[in-house]
């Protein structure tokens, strides 16, 4: 008996169907066999030719080969039978055309690895910069109904103060008196030392005033807030502490309240505590104390004394910003002229501003952070646009395949549909992957210094963004199929059936919109490059400002000197004296000094002083300029030359009579033929008692106070330290050997004069400057790095749409070689079509890189909109970038085989 | 023998209806089909199990292995619900079509 088995194996043996499936029609067919080579045998034939007969049953086996490969491998692979849609649930429309998206997604790695990799690092660099701006500039501050809080701050513009704290006068002044606030509070950051002798550290605190909990509508959670009694310096000894603060230092005990704790080297009775995560804006007070005053701070004649207190309010339901500000404005009218300088005062142009509180807390950075977000929008735009052309081209490809559909019965709505759910599943699973890459983007913002930003404490990798980031990936997915579904639509059957096949022309509309992207993209990317141009140049130039001090091998650190223990000038003199005396000593050390107030430190407040003898002209205002006391060797350590008379050193700390240094901005505004020395000088716009003005002694060189870009000459007016005290002070020290080593001798330095002491925010000059300047290196690196992905994409995107031109012209390009066209002018069409389009791109780029230029003035420094240079620039890199990814298709052009380009098909 | 084409696209009618009102293995098929055309029409195994193998997969058809006591065991096929309906439509159809084919051709009036 044959064996037909082993005959029917060999047949199904390519075909690798699922063994059980095999074994099953192995049998039946051979069956079959069997059956026909009995009956041939029983109708006579002999063995031989019954055989023979039965084999030809198996004739045709390739047409069974085929049949099966198709039929079985339906299994895995159900058919898309359009014509019965209408009978299926939508669900299930949905699943399949999710179905069909992927596995056509899968038989296209190339494709679909490109399309997955731009989408994910678009919407990561989206994702991670909304993050940002999510937290910083969306959040609402986590206090009930915060959109009715506001702050009120004193601005002074024609005195040069654009921005001065309120005062305690303010404060009893407004409370109760507004009608449009509910409630209204004051506070003040500050640190303090707290622990026991020898083992002390600088916490940060908030002295608030009773209403601050209540204004916030949140307060403590166990204990009690603090009362009016507490608001006064004999009776303030009392403390709130954060729950941080309560779980650490007292492990969470309730019974702590009634305790003391040991604060700038007294006893303060704790009396609450606040709720987990209890913080207000950016401070990171560990504990709130009162924020006290006497009587006498209170008056009229302090009404403009700031003291950098704070103000906050809470509007009443209803009530809005600008209708507290009419009622602010008026009471500023009706209280005037109880103060006894009021004209001075309005020739300032003094006028309290009431602004939204997390508005007003984060204006700074705003700018920068809508700049940055609309950075990552284009590089967004230049992907999408990037992901729309390469899925024209597929869906030119495909054009015939769905003109066979839709004459086979597809709907318009399914073809619309099929297309929308591949493109959703790309974004979706584009917009995981993004995530990834948010995860990691956010960390590596943190590392460069983002949550130092206002409110950066909350920038947060949470529920809230994957749920943004999956509904954006969602819409981005609909927007890019729109297009696409627009396109296909729009083939009429019967063209489609004709052209965009690879043997006839392409279709011009089809070409004109991918060439149209690629001009956008080249527009967009040069849009970016030129943004990242100008931050850069602008950062450049900041760099380039001199400060006006030599920061290199300069070591300063925070002390404050608790009033407790430092009541007397004789006790603070002593202490400043001897500590700048001891660091002197220090092998390595070439000046030490003590100033109430570094540059760069962001804290900037200015008093009006003015020349005796001064009288403002017509119309003038009095100026506020930049105080400081200061002792030991100062002006050498921070390297600030000496341009008239002499320094001040610590014999002018006991001198009776009193002397002073000033700036060359100071000097040159008053004196402008130069004859500052010996002038004396007012601390009060007042210029009543003859023994309160100081004598010039010196001028010296200005320095940038506030921030490098300062672009106002304010003035500094320097002190000996026991003429203008401050508890809080900067050591400064210049050395010949790395600062930073420094460090630990200070700290020694300090507890041996005083054990309760820590010194803090220990830093080099060069880092303060760098730190001052986190905000525009931060963002020019990520709008460079955001220029780098686009011309990544863009070069992608070009590279694509002309290899695509190329493979689609193959035909013609076969024709006119074989017609006796040369290779090199078959290339330099192409790269003529590509130079085209970059010229194109760049006119484009050159005019929004201009208005991104403009809307960027804002946070440039010193650099115009459009800056010929950086212009060029950006002209060069893009061209470069377009020309290499024109050249491979142009030069693949060339290569083209005429009776291979022609036999194809 | 008929032309390919027609035979292609009329063959499933012929299986559905072979199977309509019992359960057949391919052989039996394929006899019935030769032996009632009279030998116009022909399956072999090449041509007739990719037929079946597909109308199972449409589920219109089912196979089962079915062993009779002293026979061969056999898979035999049979119609489903929905083949049933299926059948009914393809009759219609090509009733139609062979009363159409019949009126252009005239043979109504032979």
């Amino acid at each position: 008996m044959p064996d037909w088995k082993s005959e029917i194996r060999q047949l199904l043996a390519k075909l690798k169907l699922e063994p059980t499936r095999e074994a099953s029609i192995i049998e039946e067919l051979a069956e079959h066999l069997e059956e026909f080579y009995e009956e041939s045998l029983s109708q006579g034939a002999t063995p031989a030719t019954a055989w023979q007969q039965t084999l030809a049953e198996l004739s045709g086996s390739e047409l069974l080969g085929r049949e099966l490969r198709r039929i079985e491998r339906r299994h895995d692979s159900a058919p898309i039978i359009f014509a019965t849609n209408r009978r299926r649930n939508s669900m299930a429309n949905l699943w399949q055309d999710l179905r069909y998206g992927a596995r056509t997604l899968w038989k296209t790695p190339g494709f679909t690895a490109t399309a997955l990799l731009t989408l994910a690092l678009c919407i990561g660099a989206n994702l991670t910069i909304f993050a940002i701006v999510d937290a910083v500039l969306l959040r609402p501050l986590p206090f009930p109904e915060a959109d009715r809080l506001v702050t009120i701050f004193n601005t002074y513009p024609k005195a040069g103060v654009k921005r001065d704290g309120s005062s305690f006068t303010n404060y009893y002044e407004r409370r109760s008196n507004i009608a449009a606030f509910s409630e209204l509070a004051i506070c003040r950051e500050g640190t303090a030392v707290i622990g026991e002798t020898g083992a002390t550290q600088r916490a940060a605190t908030m002295q608030v005033s009773p209403e601050f909990f209540a204004t916030l509508g949140l307060g403590p959670v166990i204990g009690r807030t603090f009362t009016e009694e507490e608001l006064t310096y004999q009776t303030d000894g009392v403390a709130i502490l954060t729950d941080a603060y309560w779980r650490q230092h007292f492990n969470a005990d309730a019974n702590v309240i009634g305790q003391a704790i040991r604060v700038d080297g007294g006893q303060k009775k704790v009396i609450g505590i606040l709720p987990p995560n209890f913080q207000y804006l950016s401070s990171d007070a560990q504990l709130y104390l009162p924020l006290s005053s006497n009587p006498t701070n209170r008056v009229p004649g302090q009404r403009h004394s700031g003291n950098s207190i704070s103000m906050i309010a809470r509007l009443k339901p209803g009530v809005t910003v600008t209708e507290a500000q009419a009622q602010i404005d008026a009471q500023n009218a009706a209280l005037a002229d109880s103060y006894p300088q009021a004209k001075m005062i309005a020739e300032a142009g003094f006028r309290s501003v009431v602004a939204g509180l997390r508005t007003d807390h984060v204006a700074a950075i705003r700018p920068t952070l809508l700049l940055l977000q609309a950075g990552v929008l284009l590089l967004l735009l230049i992907g999408s646009v990037n992901l729309v052309n390469l899925l024209l081209i597929r869906a030119s490809g495909r054009t015939k395949e769905l003109a066979i559909r839709q004459s086979l019965g597809a709907s318009r709505r399914h073809v619309v549909s099929q297309v929308l759910a591949e493109s959703v599943l790309l974004t979706f699973v584009g917009g995981l992957f993004g995530l990834a890459i948010a995860a990691g983007g956010i960390r590596l913002l943190t590392v460069l210094g983002a949550d130092q930003l206002p409110l950066g404490a909350q920038i947060a990798f949470d529920g809230r963004l994957a749920l943004i980031a999956l509904a954006g990936a969602f819409g981005l997915g609909i927007i890019i199929a729109l297009p696409i579904a627009a396109f296909n639509l729009r083939r009429q059957l019967a063209n489609a059936l004709q052209s965009e096949s690879r043997s006839g022309t392409t279709n011009r509309a089809a070409q004109r919109l991918r060439h149209s992207f690629i001009v956008a993209q080249l527009a967009l990317a040069f849009v970016l490059l030129s943004g990242a141009g100008l931050l850069s140049l602008s950062l450049k130039r900041v760099l380039a400002v001199a400060p006006g001090f030599r920061a290199e091998h300069v070591l300063s650190g925070q002390l404050s000197l608790p009033w407790k223990n430092y009541a007397t000038q004789a006790a603070r003199i002593g202490f400043v004296e001897r500590l700048t005396e001891e660091v002197g000593q220090q092998p390595g050390v070439t000046a030490a000094g003590v100033i109430t107030n570094i540059p760069l430190s962001r804290r900037s407040g200015k008093s009006a002083i003015t020349p005796k003898g001064y009288v403002p002209q017509p119309g003038e205002s009095v100026r506020g300029h930049y105080l400081y006391g200061v002792t030991g060797d100062y002006f050498a350590a921070l390297g600030i030359p000496l341009r008239a008379g002499r320094l001040l050193d610590n014999t002018d700390l006991r001198r009776t009579e009193r002397v002073c240094v000033v700036d060359e901005d100071f000097a040159r505004r008053y004196w402008p033929q130069g004859r500052a020395i010996g002038q004396q000088l007012f601390l009060s716009p007042k210029q009543e008692a003859e023994a309160e003005a100081s004598t010039i002694v010196g001028v010296i060189g200005a320095v940038k106070q506030a921030a490098l870009t300062e672009d106002q000459a304010l003035g500094a007016v320097y002190h000996p330290y026991n003429n203008h005290f401050d508890d809080k002070l900067f050591v400064v020290v210049r050395t010949t050997t790395l600062p930073e080593s420094l460090g630990a001798t200070l700290q020694t330095i300090v507890r041996k004069i005083d054990p309760e002491l820590p010194v803090n925010d220990l830093r080099t000059m060069d880092a303060r400057i760098a730190d001052s300047l986190l905000a525009r290196r931060s963002s020019a690196l990520l709008i460079a790095l955001f220029a780098g992905v686009a011309l990544l994409l863009t070069a992608i995107g070009t590279y694509g749409v002309l290899s695509y031109a190329v493979a689609q012209r193959q035909r013609e390009i076969g024709i006119r070689l074989a017609l006796g066209a040369l290779p090199s002018q078959i290339g330099r069409q192409f790269l003529t079509l590509g130079l085209r389009l970059l010229a194109l791109g760049i006119v484009l780029g050159v005019v929004g890189a201009g208005l991104a230029g403009w809307v960027m003035q804002a946070i440039l420094f010193n650099v115009p909109a459009l800056h010929f240079v950086t212009l060029i620039g950006a002209v060069g890199i893009i061209s470069v970038v377009a020309l290499v990814a024109c050249l491979i298709p142009a030069r693949r052009a060339t290569k083209v085989d005429p009776m291979i380009a022609l036999r194809y098909e | 023998m008929l032309d390919r084409e027609l035979k292609k696209g009329s063959a499933e009618l012929l299986i559905l209806s072979l199977v309509e009102t019992r359960a057949r293995h391919g052989y039996e098929i394929s006899k019935m089909i030769e032996a009632r055309s009279g030998g116009m029409l022909k399956f072999n195994v090449a041509s007739l199990y990719p037929l079946l193998y597909r109308l199972e997969k449409r589920g219109w058809i089912i196979g089962h292995w079915i062993e009779k006591p002293g026979q061969k065991r056999r898979r035999c096929y049979k119609l489903t619900k929905e083949g049933k309906q299926m059948l009914k439509a393809q009759r219609t159809t090509w009733q139609s079509f062979v009363a159409a084919i019949n009126q252009i051709t005239g043979l109504e009036n032979a």
